[in-house]
């Protein structure tokens, strides 16, 4: 029989490729937190609990994703039951509309938030010409946390929602009739049957928003809120080479995502074992909504998606006005900042080292993510279980820990070459991206795959067609449309991508996006404005690429934001 | 089977476990060239197993599959040659019906002036000529069908495997498609592997078969063969209507519920038919079929039409009274249900013969001993 090269080629490949950039990094970073180079040592890790300034910093990042996952509940639980076990006009839309929050990048939403809460901003001022209040107030002076917690919730109670409605849809109608048939309330119902079996879905999806919440960099670093743990991780990449304890606080984060990415992973795979019993025994009915209803849902939902759209509408007027001081709309139109945001040598290089970036990364997701999915599910290699499970950990592994570890690995080990983030950060700048969005690449290629009956490469293959041949002429052209929905996310999200981008790039060569628009927002004159334009240039991008993957991917496009 | 040429196709000692479960268990089986051959079984005997291991998409664990006498087991699914219809027709969503055709031809870097006349020919040939453009969802199921079957045709095989090519068509379209294989069949010298649990098609279609029972070889032969004098119990029951009645063997009488029954031409058939070629599944030496030697008990086979109406209200030889409990109209016979000496029983008559047949009514029957099957208890 002749061996056959092409899949342990690919494997080898594959896992190579994952073991240099993404166990390294990681296995890097946990190292580095309990060895310094006079050996073994607690301090570090003990710093965590005893350092005054770190219990500061990981207590309030804790406070604030606790409140953040409570109160996307809160927003995400009235929102899938209703959409869950009601009907109602235009729900598709709506429900289409309610992923918009989760897309818009909530770094540039600070920006908007800012100007809205600001002691000279929006919200005084309206309150003052109402005569609520005598003076301008300082929101965020006053309740510092509270915006990055209203804005965190805004941009993250879509996730939670996806998994609700996922969780909700998948219990078996015949549960709950049954319920009712031996005479619950349908309070009682929801409480004794419907909840206990969501429950799953319900945390997994609270354990995404937590860790989402608990890394995140930008906002916390565009309000200037210095003292929560991802920000203490940015300011500690100063001093990577010298001070461990960068190291032992990204250990602390990646343990706790890893933990509740775990955790959510064993409740889904309980979930599925409990809730429905194979395939649902009937198809659900839903209960058309009345008028009144309808007119209260869309006023729910209205509210929702205006509150989670202000902050990008701020955006919008900053970057298209001269003037935004004690007024409650903005003054003096004008178009200069767009002009400005792409004539000035920051910005304009900054657009193409984030296109040039994201482009690469995406081209590296497509290889890897239609490589993973096919060896899992076409040819059920040895092994398959881990190697999906490895190519899903980007999802449980914050981008922080990530570019943190890439910086302490690559420019330690290979100094002064094209693999140091100090001197040349595009290769780890590009593949730090595309590690990140691997997930949703694997699980577009795996949706497509497992859509494809196999018997049509069989076909090929009893045809006369070539493993490569069937590869090429029927897999690739018949989930061409899932590749591409899984491109256009890995590309879109990418060209916003915050940490990874404000750790590894270090130089203003090689600023992309992100960077430039956090170094806008330093600087004095009109920085402010160039960078909404920039975001609005950005944002605009993102909208479109992910309006197209979504008509690309249709109702399976949801199913890229869920926990299992 | 004397004939000196290798079989076109020949299975040996093939054995295919899934797991814990053998699909396959020690199945043999030579098929001359042109032939068209059945494997017949119920589903889960295996039988589409063989048939992907023939096409190179299953490696079995142990035994050989010869191709015009050559070993063909280390040949990989696209190296075969032996192309497959298969049962949910794979057409190529993406492809157009003449892509979807040209596919095989392409990949044997056929020039494309080639390509096109065959594509044409054969679309031609299956009756779907002027619809190369259609995409495969645009067609009918029977049209669909069709083009598998060109897809196929177009690499002039040896050898054109058949998964359950029938299975997802109407009733009428089964008959009209079930002609147009007839029609190949007849103006080619494709050797066809062709897999189904229909019966009828079988029947109906088969130069030879194979019964495949719980992952073996339960019978081989001619349609006429399997279904007048089959081996064993089993292939009787799946091929067709059968009563199944214990009997004791003395010289030439056979003693049974129903009464004795007398052999007049010193004739009658029994285990172990004489076609049998190769059935080491079944493991029992063939017997010569002669009354004297055979002796003790035996299940007795008899199909519903061997049991016939006798006019009359009389004792008549090898006849016996019973109850009629149901008719069922067939259309040009009727299937009558029987109850007697504590057996139920179905004989299957001429519907002109028994229109005045009523529930309830007794009536004599009689069986015509040379078409009794003795079958191994």
């Amino acid at each position: 029989m002749k061996i056959r090269f092409g899949t342990p080629l690919a494997v080898i490949a594959i896992v190579a490729a994952l073991g240099i950039f993404l166990v390294w990094p990681m296995a890097h970073v946990f190292t580095r937190s309990f060895w310094d180079d006079r050996g073994f040592t607690w301090i570090y890790v003990a710093g965590l609990f005893t350092n005054a300034v770190q219990i500061q910093a990981g207590l309030t990042s804790f406070w604030i994703a606790t409140c953040v996952t409570l109160s996307c509940v809160g927003v995400a639980l009235p929102l899938a039951w209703l959409f869950a076990r009601r009907s109602f006009r235009g729900k598709a839309v709506w429900s289409g509309l309610l992923l918009l929050p989760m897309i818009l990048p909530p770094f540039v939403s600070a920006v908007g938030m800012k100007i809205i809460f600001s002691r000279a901003g929006a919200l005084s001022t309206l309150l003052m010409n109402l005569g609520v209040v005598d003076g301008p107030v300082d929101w965020l002076g006053h309740f510092p946390l509270f915006g990055i917690v209203l804005l965190e919730t805004l941009h993250l109670f879509p996730i939670l929602f996806l998994n609700l409605v996922a969780s909700l849809a998948n219990i078996d109608p015949s549960l709950e009739e049954s319920a009712l048939n031996l005479g619950a309330s349908p309070m009682r119902v929801f409480r004794r049957v419907t909840l206990p079996l969501a429950m799953p879905g319900l945390f997994a999806g609270m354990t995404l928003v937590f860790i989402w919440s608990f890394t995140e960099l930008g906002t916390p670093l565009v309000f200037g809120l210095r003292r929560v743990l991802p920000v203490a991780i940015y300011d500690s990449v100063a001093e990577i080479g010298t001070n461990s304890s960068g190291y032992a606080m990204v250990t602390f984060v990646l343990v706790i995502s890893a933990l509740g990415f775990w955790i959510s992973k064993r409740l889904l795979s309980r979930q599925r074992s409990v809730a429905t019993l194979g395939r649902l025994s009937q198809a659900r009915r839903e209960i058309p909504l009345s008028f009144r209803g309808t007119a209260l849902v869309y006023l729910l939902v209205g509210g929702i998606l205006f509150a989670a759209v202000l902050p990008q509408i701020s955006v919008v007027l900053l970057s298209v006005s001269h003037r935004w001081f004690l007024t409650v709309l903005p003054e003096g139109f004008t178009m200069d900042f767009y002009g400005q945001a792409l004539n000035s040598e920051l910005t304009r290089t900054a657009l193409l080292n984030s296109l040039s970036f994201s482009l690469c990364a995406t081209v590296l997701d497509l290889l890897l993510g239609f490589g993973i999915a096919w060896l899992c599910v076409r040819k059920k290699i040895w092994g398959s279980d881990w190697l999906d499970a490895l190519a899903m950990l980007p999802l449980a592994v914050p981008g922080l820990v990530i570019a943190f570890g890439y910086l302490g690995c690559f420019s330690g080990s290979f100094p002064n070459t094209l693999l140091d983030p100090r001197m040349n950060p595009m290769i780890l700048l590009s593949v730090s991206y595309a590690i990140r969005r691997l997930p949703y690449m694997v699980r577009a290629a795996h949706a497509g795959l497992e859509q494809v009956s196999s018997t049509y490469e069989e076909a090929a293959a009893n045809l006369g067609a070539t493993p490569f041949r069937v590869v090429w002429r029927i897999t690739l052209p018949l989930i061409s449309a899932n590749l591409l929905a899984g491109a256009i996310l890995c590309f879109s999200f990418s060209m916003l991508e915050v940490s990874d981008s404000l750790i590894l790039a270090q130089s203003e060569n090689f600023y992309p996006i992100t960077k430039a628009i956090y170094v806008l927002l330093e600087s004095l004159e009109n920085g402010l404005n160039v960078a909404s334009a920039l975001g609005v240039w950005a944002m605009a991008l993102l909208g479109s690429g992910l309006l197209l993957a979504a008509a690309l991917m249709g109702k399976r496009f949801g199913q890229m934001f869920r926990a299992g | 089977m004397n004939n000196t040429s290798p079989a076109a196709i020949e299975v040996r000692n093939v054995v295919k476990r899934f797991g814990a479960v053998t699909a396959l268990n020690e199945v043999s089986l030579s098929i001359p060239a042109g032939e068209m051959f059945f494997l017949l079984g119920p589903s889960g005997c295996g039988k589409t197993t063989l048939l992907r291991i023939l096409a190179g998409l299953e490696t079995p664990d142990s035994g050989t599959v010869l191709f015009n006498g050559q070993d063909v087991a280390a040949l990989p699914a696209y190296e075969r040659g032996a192309p497959m219809v298969f049962q949910n027709y794979a057409l190529w969503p993406h492809l157009n019906v003449r892509d979807n055709i040209a596919f095989g031809l392409v990949e044997r870097r056929v020039p494309k002036a080639e390509i096109l006349s065959r594509a044409e020919d054969v679309l031609k040939r299956v009756g779907l000529a002027g619809l190369g453009e259609r995409m495969p969802g645009q067609l009918s199921g029977g049209q669909q069908q069709r083009v598998v079957l060109a897809r196929a045709l177009v690499l002039n095989p040896a050898v054109i495997l058949l998964d359950e090519p029938l299975s997802n068509l109407d009733a009428k379209l089964r008959v009209e498609m079930r002609a147009e294989i007839e029609k190949l069949r007849r103006d080619t010298n494709i050797t066809f592997v062709y897999v189904t649990h229909d019966q009828a098609d079988a029947l109906a279609l088969a130069d030879r078969m194979a019964v495949i029972h719980l992952g073996q070889v339960n019978a081989v032969g001619t349609p006429l063969e399997l279904y007048a004098r089959p081996p064993n119990a089993f292939c009787a029951d799946f091929l067709g209507e059968a009563n199944f009645i214990e009997g004791h063997v003395d010289g030439d009488t056979v003693q049974t519920p129903l009464g004795h029954w007398t052999w007049r031409e010193g004739r009658l058939t029994g285990d172990g038919s004489p076609h049998q070629e190769a059935a080491p599944s079944s493991g029992r030496a063939r017997r010569p079929a002669e009354p004297g030697d055979m002796a003790g008990a035996y299940v007795c086979l008899v199909r519903p039409e061997n049991i016939q109406c006798v006019e009359g209200a009389d004792a008549v030889a090898n006849g016996f009274e019973a109850e009629i409990t149901g008719v069922r109209v067939n259309g040009a016979t009727v299937t009558v249900a029987l109850a007697a000496a504590g057996l139920t029983l179905k004989a299957t008559v001429l519907t002109q013969r028994c229109l005045g047949f009523q529930k309830g009514d007794r009536r004599w029957w009689t069986v015509a001993p040379e078409n009794v099957v003795l079958l191994a208890p």
